[in-house]
């Protein structure tokens, strides 16, 4: 397989081998989907044609694989006029424009949300640039508000083939890791930090088989995936991840922090003293250094915990959101404005920063994934074992 | 059974804050049958011959010989009626007073009615609008005839007030078809024309007394062609948008904009007519509302309905791009029909100031006609175009009025003024 040195669609540097553009989400190799103005209206696939018990993202894929996940979005069942236009609430017609306002609607893969429980939800959306959607998410939590909550976000590296079905692939088999507790250790901070980590390890462990799993044996681009997680139990909020999604406690007051740390190339230049702005937007800004796949360098997570002392948002995230309000306090300034908006019940609020990243451009998958804190305490005796099913 | 197809012709690109969506919409209508023979309801068939005191001894043997020739193409089974029409509207055949005022064609009716025409003397005013007004009681006396189409032919002016005349055409349409022919020169264009478009029929000059019976027995054999009664053309448009116009661009040019009827709150219907096996262009422009660079959505849903039955849609749709290479094309098509709606236009226009005496604004509007005619390719329009003006420069559009034109070219022009050629492939 060649690669064109640049990108035919938007001109961007490719790397050696790449087969999707990294800027723009193009196909490199073979003809280009992006920047032809003839459309045949027949030959368009109806955006719901891949749900339902197929496999998902039928177009991308070369070897169809015997248990690939089958998709389910938040709604459950995937036929076409099934869910409500995005845009207006009105019904969708068959072929996949809402019959009022006649905004095309999304696949579900491109644009899907999850609401396990009250205090929690997220939104994963395509973005504008991109033709797919590699990012993906899965999501538990247990009623009441505040009890326990994960959330796990996976950015499929766009580079490769097949990221849309490993990355979902590989957030469904994290989250099924977590339904039990996290282990409390036995009595000291120390022990208790080395099981949490051991537990973390199993988890990355199950969503790196689960993408490489999905992955074609003879794949010489093999996909490949950053990986976030936040539990929320009680006060304590613990995560881990390889690569440059991030996790971010929002307070109610104050600013935001960042509680994870990106495997990346801009994450190094900051280390060696470069600020935050030119090494995000340097040449290297968006290289990570680490990630899932058949060929992650490690598998190794960081690993931190922050005990949470008021209200406000654990944020779990892609870049594509970050991407726009990198600096904890730009994220602090947003949050505030999707609320000033009246926003309140997690699912708006992540729907009012998907909003903002496309209204920024959205130039790459956007996922947003949101815990609402609002009066911390410690989980108190045994944690009961979630019996919460959201599939 | 008719089938229908529908194919869109548009460029769904729009800049950055772009609202206005242009789109051609290709209606093909394949095994339509023939009229009244395909279970949908009976056919019937009026046709009414100007017998004023105006129509000379010539023009009458030759209209008596054209309505011959058109009951000939009646098929039979078929529901018709002859009226004769001077300053009131007599029913020449079936020779009846009360009932139904139609009979089915046979043999023998056939005969008898091109006897009855036969004895057509020409006597008394035109009063067109008791043509009309007779033909919609004779189609409503024979409650089964569901495709109702008529043929009128004049020679003269109509002499009656104007909102007469207006009252009954707005009576006629939507009810039945009339395709209008007008014999000589001393009538009115634009009069005849108000009965053809309301009434989705055709215009046309017969100059010459011995062309009148190709004429009748072509339009007779179109009509008799048409196996599907009445169509309608539907537009869906989203819910906030404006339908700028709707318009049939092939093959004439006929604004159906305000003959919008409510389907339901966000989809309107339009008449079409009855259909043959043929292919017609409609020309649709929407409003939206601009969306984000990179949105998608349906701009229209165009369909063809016949009763209560979608059988074709199309898609026009609205993507907008940050890409001007994308953006700034403008269809192909979409560019020439829109130049084929100036056209006629202009030549209407032109033809308007000239007789009003405005030879300035005439000569402009003419110039313009030769330059759009030229550039669509419109060979018909340009040779009619040069009976009435010297041309000096085509491409330039500078033209200048003849000294003398014969009127029934000038009527020609007017006439074929809507008729459009499809784009050179």
């Amino acid at each position: 397989m060649s690669t064109p040195s640049s990108c035919p669609a938007c001109g961007e540097v490719l790397p050696e081998g790449a087969v999707f553009c990294e800027a723009c989400g193009s196909k490199v190799t073979g003809p280009s989907s992006v920047g032809t103005g003839d459309v045949d209206v027949a030959a368009e696939p109806a955006p719901f044609e891949e749900l339902g018990s197929g496999p998902i993202s039928a177009p991308t894929r070369i070897t169809p694989l015997a248990g690939s996940p089958g998709f389910s979005g938040a709604s459950g069942s995937g036929a076409a006029g099934d869910r409500p236009c995005l845009a207006c609430g009105a019904e969708v017609d068959a072929d996949g424009y809402c019959t009022s306002c006649g905004t095309k609607q999304p696949s579900e893969r491109d644009h899907f949300r999850e609401t396990p429980a009250s205090w929690v939800a997220g939104v994963c959306d395509r973005g504008i640039v991109h033709s797919g959607n590699e990012d993906a998410m899965a999501l538990l939590a247990d009623e009441p508000a505040g009890s326990r909550a994960v959330l796990v976000v996976l950015d499929g590296v766009s580079s490769s083939i097949d990221s849309d079905v490993a990355s979902l692939a590989g957030a469904r088999a994290a989250r099924e890791t977590l339904r039990t507790p996290l282990p409390r250790g036995m009595g000291t901070d120390q022990g208790r930090d080395a099981a949490v980590a051991a537990a973390f390890a199993h988890t990355i462990e199950a969503a790196n088989g689960a993408i490489v799993e999905t992955t074609a044996a003879d794949s010489d681009s093999p996909a490949s995936a950053t990986f976030s997680v936040a539990v929320v139990e009680g006060n304590r909020l613990s995560v881990a991840n390889i690569g440059d999604s991030r996790v971010y406690w929002v307070p109610d007051v104050g600013e935001a922090l960042q509680v994870t740390v990106d495997d990346s190339a801009a994450q190094q230049l900051m280390e060696a003293g470069m600020d935050r702005e030119a090494a995000e937007n340097g040449p290297q800004g968006h290289a990570i250094t680490r990630w899932l796949g058949r060929d992650a360098p490690d598998l190794t997570p960081r690993v931190a915990a922050l005990d949470l002392t008021g209200p406000g948002w654990v944020l779990n995230c892609s870049d594509g959101l970050w991407n726009y309000i990198s600096e904890p306090s730009a994220i602090t300034e947003q949050v505030r404005a999707v609320e000033a908006t009246g926003a309140t019940a997690p699912l708006d609020v992540a729907l009012g920063l998907t909003a903002y990243a496309n209204a920024c451009g959205g130039r790459d998958n956007i996922t947003v994934t949101l815990a609402r804190i609002d009066a911390p305490v410690p989980a108190t005796g045994q944690n009961p074992v979630p019996t919460n099913e959201i599939d | 059974m008719a089938e229908f197809t529908a194919s869109v012709f548009q460029n769904e690109y729009l800049p950055d804050g772009g609202t206005d969506v242009n789109a051609i919409v290709t209606v093909t209508c394949a095994g339509a049958g023939t009229a009244g023979q395909t279970g949908g309801g009976a056919a019937g068939e009026i046709i009414i011959v100007d017998t004023s005191g105006s129509m000379g001894p010539q023009t009458m043997a030759a209209a008596k010989q054209a309505a011959t020739a058109a009951l000939n193409e009646i098929v039979d089974g078929t529901w018709f009626a002859v009226i004769a029409g001077s300053d009131r509207a007599m029913l020449a055949y079936p020779a009846v007073s009360s009932g139904p005022g139609l009979v089915q064609m046979s043999a023998q009716t056939r005969s008898q009615a091109q006897q009855a025409v036969s004895r057509f003397v020409g006597s008394g005013g035109t009063a067109i609008s008791t043509w009309l007004d007779l033909a919609g009681q004779l189609f409503g006396s024979v409650p089964q005839v569901t495709q109702r189409h008529a043929i009128l032919l004049t020679d003269g002016e109509n002499r009656e007030r104007d909102d007469t005349f207006e009252a009954a055409i707005a009576r006629a349409t939507g009810y039945f078809q009339c395709d209008c022919r007008g014999a000589g020169t001393d009538w009115q264009v634009d009069e005849i024309r108000r009965i053809s478009q309301a009434l989705l029929g055709t215009v046309d000059i017969i100059p010459e007394p011995g062309q009148m019976e190709t004429q009748f027995r072509e339009m007779m054999r179109t009509s008799m062609s048409r196996g599907v009664a009445e169509a309608q053309l539907r537009v869906w448009s989203p819910q906030g948008a404006q339908v700028l116009f709707v318009r049939q661009v092939s093959p004439t040019v006929e604004d159906l904009t305000d003959r919008r009827v409510v389907i339901n709150p966000l989809t309107g219907g339009y008449p079409t007519g009855a259909w043959s096996d043929e292919s017609r262009d409609y020309h649709v422009a929407v409003r939206v509302a601009a969306k984000a660079i990179g949105q998608e959505q349906l701009a229209a849903r165009v369909m063809l309905a016949v009763g209560d039955d979608v059988l074709a849609q199309a898609l026009v749709k609205a993507t907008w791009s940050g890409n001007s290479e994308l953006t700034a094309k403008i269809d192909q098509q979409v560019a020439h029909y829109t130049g084929q709606t100036e056209l006629a236009a202009m030549i209407q226009e032109g033809l308007a100031a000239k007789a009003s005496g405005d030879e300035a604004t005439a000569t402009t509007k003419l110039g313009r006609a030769v330059q759009l005619a030229a550039e669509t390719g419109n060979d018909e329009a340009t040779s009619k175009l040069k009976k009435v003006v010297d041309v000096q420069n085509e491409r330039e559009g500078t033209v200048r009025l003849k000294a003398a034109i014969n009127k029934a070219d000038e009527m020609a022009l007017d006439t074929a003024s809507t008729k459009t050629t499809r784009i050179k492939k």
